[in-house]
């Protein structure tokens, strides 16, 4: 990429660049991460039903546990990016809420399944 | 990732381990016609452990998370290899020794260089 002549050139250069960068993706990677987040979270919500099926959580304090789970889940996918979200995803709500409600019915399936025993 | 999924093998087992112990627990509390409040401390704290390790095992095994810039140092080596192919030159030398040289072709292959 060229680089621009004088200030008024530059500077337009590089709210251009500033603006093409934010619009142009890896979007291969980015569905990439988009898949870890969500593999992450499903397991985890299977995890988080099995946990409260054996603890015997009843009525909300099982959703409760679930919104906790996913809470710390999505810590620690902020963490392993090492809290710079925009050099893997293009908004803060796909670390964030992608897959919260999907796994939601894991998570009652597997807190369900428990208690035929 | 074969740490991961071992760490994540045995994060199922121990919490199937605690399903175990709550099953034979319930059962016993059964017997005495007491109300389940809850599992032991020993299983809680099994199920702590197990929910650590598995939770280490979903953000391990799935994968690492790649840059999304399209300049970044991880994504380089595919930039440079279509800065290549677009600026190619063609040299073949016939068995008399005589070098003919094509002209530059530009190529559209960046797909190749995946």
């Amino acid at each position: 990429m060229a680089v621009g002549h004088g200030d008024s050139s530059s500077s337009d250069k590089k709210s251009t660049d500033a603006l093409t960068d934010l619009q142009t993706f890896n979007a291969e990677n980015l569905q990439s991460n988009m898949k870890v987040i969500y593999y992450s979270r499903t397991f985890l919500s299977i995890i988080g039903g099995v946990i409260a099926g054996i603890l015997g959580f009843k009525g909300l304090i099982g959703f409760v546990f679930y919104f906790l789970v996913m809470a710390v889940t999505s810590a620690a996918l902020t963490a392993k990016a090492k809290f710079s979200i925009h050099s893997y995803f293009d908004t803060w709500n796909r670390v964030l809420l992608d897959g919260f409600f999907g796994g939601l019915m894991s998570f009652v399936l597997f807190w369900t399944y428990p208690s035929r025993f | 990732m074969g740490l991961g999924f071992t760490v994540g093998v045995i994060g199922v087992l121990i919490l199937g381990h605690a399903a175990y112990s709550t099953i034979q627990y319930r059962s016993l509390l059964k017997i005495t016609e007491e109300e389940f409040s809850g599992p032991p401390m020993e299983v809680v704290l099994e199920l702590l452990v197990g929910l650590l390790f598995c939770m280490w095992a979903a953000l391990t095994v799935p994968g690492k998370f790649l840059s999304v810039h399209p300049h970044s140092d991880e994504n380089r080596y595919v930039s440079l290899c279509v800065r290549l192919r677009y600026s190619q030159i063609y040299c073949v030398v016939d068995f008399t020794g005589n070098t003919y040289v094509t002209l530059v072709r530009l190529t559209v292959s960046c797909l190749l260089c995946i």
